[in-house]
């Protein structure tokens, strides 16, 4: 029997989504706050060569989506139900305690970073617990909603931000384009060195292992996964190469936020800066990010505690706007970012791939 | 429930309305240049420029100033002179005096404006030859003096021989360690007159030499991709002005050990004025080979002087490491720079002589 019906009931039809709605969530949780500053670490390790590090990081990431889906396929269900398949209940909901905390350092580290930029570039005095409550009421509605919500939320947030890419060719014409030569100027290993920095920025693809069962049809949605990851890998490649080539290498590691300093060249008759707008529009990028890592931790809750997700989500949500607020400094939120980042790498990187071949291996011994 | 929930998101939005500092146009100083001046002993006086609209009149130049060491502390002594908060969102335009950047270098000054979000990096950034305060002080145009300097600017970048430059490009430049950055270089010459009168070489924010006005037109054809201009060839006595319509250049890596490189320049142009009598096809092709020899004989005096000062606005550092793995640019500085080779190799066709012949 699957043991991993033990802990789910099966989902209503009726509170499933579309399978291409797959793209739109994973695309827009992994384009956030990330995007902003990617340039700078992955400069500092492979200099001009950071492309080269981003496609490797892509190939790297579409193999692991493979795992995923052959995972995901195979046991149908959820990251828990895999785990318990494979490994056993109680390992499974420490597992899932773990992703939950995660995502919970997730949305923390967005929400806070958001709050950070606008303070910096637009309102010092903003005061980060007002703005983070404001935010927090916004999701909690759009979660109280149910996943259908928080997938039309990203499907939004994916097009109404649209406008914003093509404005960074703004740099162009300041843009030197030799920069990035002479290709391969680094070694292999730092290249890889720079694979892992980008991974830092392009998390949340995990989130299918637990979005999965609310597919309609799912394997047709398998083919949405892999174009998300392209597409975002493409957006995060539009931005190196651009920003490279408008940056001097040293002038690039010393600006935090090296995407947002790119409009600053933008001048229009009718708005002096455009960083305001930018900033602002931002907003709609980051409201998904937190909404669907929310999404995922009141239902690891509920999943691991058995309680009733609304109650887990505002317990949840309660934390994050206490810590949110607890993170004073520029400091703090980096180190907050770093750990994120290595937590992050840690569950993609090295569990995915080991939990794959522990399913394979639990698979075939069954069959037997 | 959705109606409470509702009232409460309107609720705190109207809160937080009250949460960050507003800024009423009105109410502001809206600064759109500032100047600094060498002061004996060190220091620094910083002159703000700001127009002052009235109604149905030009607005008036008003400036304040006030000496400190940093950039920032000046600001602070001018603040006490102002009534109204100073904001730096529509600055246009930043001069430096001459003596300051020989004496004490620029560069400290500039990271304020790297750092401040409200800057923008398009803004254009300048050399004086008198003093910024009294630069400011004149009486330039219609849309205030600020506007005006940085108007002059662009239209030389855009129409003229100045080579494109701006906050961006100047520290792009300084950071590339295979370039030296430059500025426009301009003059007062009387209370309401102001001109361009070259461009300054910066090494390490400190001014090394200057590119005269003569000279300009072949820098631009080396240091920018594109450029126009005008300039003047002489052929047997007769005078003719050749307009750059379209010009282009493409480096070339000839040799590696010794160093050559080759500048392939092609410029398309037609001839705006002549002295002599009729133009024949014979006499343009003439004009196009005196032109070629003049753009060789220019180019090569002005890289062998850069070679000289050690300066590399052209960037070929740029372009040799653009070649190169693992380049070293320690021993390009020391060595490899001032004995390279350079050949230039122009291109000059001359489409169109005007309406008459």
């Amino acid at each position: 029997m699957n043991r991993g019906v033990v802990m789910n009931k099966p989902i209503p039809e009726q509170k499933k989504v579309a399978p291409f709605m797959l793209f739109y969530i994973v695309a827009s949780i992994q384009i956030g706050v990330g995007i902003l500053s990617f340039q700078r670490d992955l400069v500092k390790v492979t200099g001009y060569d950071g492309w080269i590090s981003i496609i490797i990081n892509g190939i790297g990431t579409i193999i692991l989506i493979w795992m995923i889906v052959q995972m995901t396929t195979t046991i149908e269900g959820d990251l828990l139900d895999i785990v318990s398949f494979s490994l056993g209940k109680w390992i499974s909901k420490l597992i899932g305690l773990f992703y939950m905390l995660y995502f919970s350092l997730f949305s923390i580290t967005v929400l806070r970073n958001y709050v950070e930029m606008i303070q910096v570039w637009m309102f010092p005095k903003l005061p980060i617990f007002w703005f983070s409550l404001v935010i927090l009421l916004l999701v909690l509605y759009v979660v109280y909603g149910g996943f259908r919500t928080v997938a039309g939320i990203s499907f939004f947030s994916f097009f109404l931000p649209m406008y914003i890419f093509p404005l960074f060719l703004f740099t162009v014409p300041h843009a030197d384009f030799t920069n990035l030569l002479p290709i391969f100027d680094h070694s292999v290993k730092e290249l890889f060195f720079g694979s892992y920095q980008m991974s830092l920025s392009i998390l949340g693809f995990e989130s299918i292992l637990f979005v999965y069962p609310f597919l309609k049809e799912p394997k047709k949605a398998i083919k949405w996964a892999y174009l998300a990851i392209i597409f975002t890998i493409s957006i995060y490649l539009y931005l190196a190469l651009l920003s490279f080539s408008y940056f001097s290498e040293a002038q690039l590691v010393k600006n935090h936020w090296p995407t947002l300093t790119m409009w600053k060249i933008i001048r229009l008759p009718f708005v002096e800066r455009f960083e305001y707008i930018g900033i602002a529009t931002w907003c709609l990028i980051v409201l998904p990010n937190i909404c669907i890592s929310l999404w995922i931790a009141s239902r690891l809750a509920k999943q691991i505690f058995f309680i009733r997700q609304k109650q887990a989500l505002l317990f949840i949500s309660g934390i994050v706007l206490i810590v949110t607020s607890m993170i004073m400094k520029r400091s703090q939120v980096l180190f907050v970012s770093q750990l994120l980042g290595k937590i992050g790498f840690f569950a993609n990187y090295c569990f995915i791939p080991i939990l794959y071949f522990i399913t394979m291996f639990a698979k075939k011994v069954k069959k037997q | 429930m959705k109606q409470i929930q509702l009232i409460t998101l309107l609720f705190f939005f109207l809160l937080l309305s009250g949460c960050v500092e507003r800024e009423i146009l009105d109410e502001i100083i809206l600064m759109e240049g500032i100047g600094f001046d060498y002061v004996e002993g060190g220091d620094i006086t910083g002159t703000i420029l700001y127009p002052d609209y009235k109604k149905e009149t030009e607005p008036e130049n008003v400036t304040y100033s006030a000496t400190g060491e940093i950039m920032k502390t000046i600001l602070q002594d001018i603040e006490r002179q102002a009534a109204r908060p100073i904001a730096f969102g529509s600055l246009e335009i930043v001069i430096f005096d001459l003596e300051l950047a020989k004496k004490r270098g620029i560069l400290d000054l500039i990271d304020a404006f790297q750092r401040d979000p409200a800057i923008g990096s398009g803004i254009y950034l300048a050399i004086s030859e008198n003093k910024a305060k009294e630069l400011f002080k004149g009486e330039y145009g219609l849309r205030g003096n600020a506007r005006f300097i940085s108007m002059l600017i662009d239209h030389n970048i855009r129409h003229e021989d100045l080579p494109k430059t701006n906050l961006q490009r100047f520290m792009g430049d300084f950071y590339q360690q295979g370039k030296t950055p430059y500025l426009p270089l301009i003059k007062q010459n009387s209370k309401t007159k102001i001109e361009l009168s070259g461009v300054a070489l910066l090494k390490y924010g400190k001014i090394v030499d200057v590119v005269s006005n003569e000279q300009s037109f072949f820098f631009k054809l080396l240091a920018d991709k594109y450029s126009n201009g005008l300039h003047r060839v002489e052929v047997d006595g007769k005078e003719a002005a050749v307009q750059s319509i379209i010009s282009t250049n493409r480096f070339e890596l000839t040799s590696r050990d010794p160093l050559h490189i080759t500048v392939h320049i092609k410029i398309g142009g037609t001839i705006n004025e002549f002295t002599g009598n009729k133009l024949t096809d014979s006499f343009i092709k003439k004009i196009e080979k005196k032109f070629e020899k003049e753009i060789q004989k220019h180019c090569t005096q002005l890289i062998k002087r850069f070679q000289e000062k050690e300066i590399d606005p052209i960037g070929f550092g740029h372009f040799v490491k653009s070649k190169t793995r693992n380049f070293d640019f320690n021993q390009w500085w020391d060595s490899e720079y001032s004995q390279m080779e350079v050949t230039i190799k122009p291109v000059v066709t001359i489409d169109e002589e005007g309406i008459i012949e």
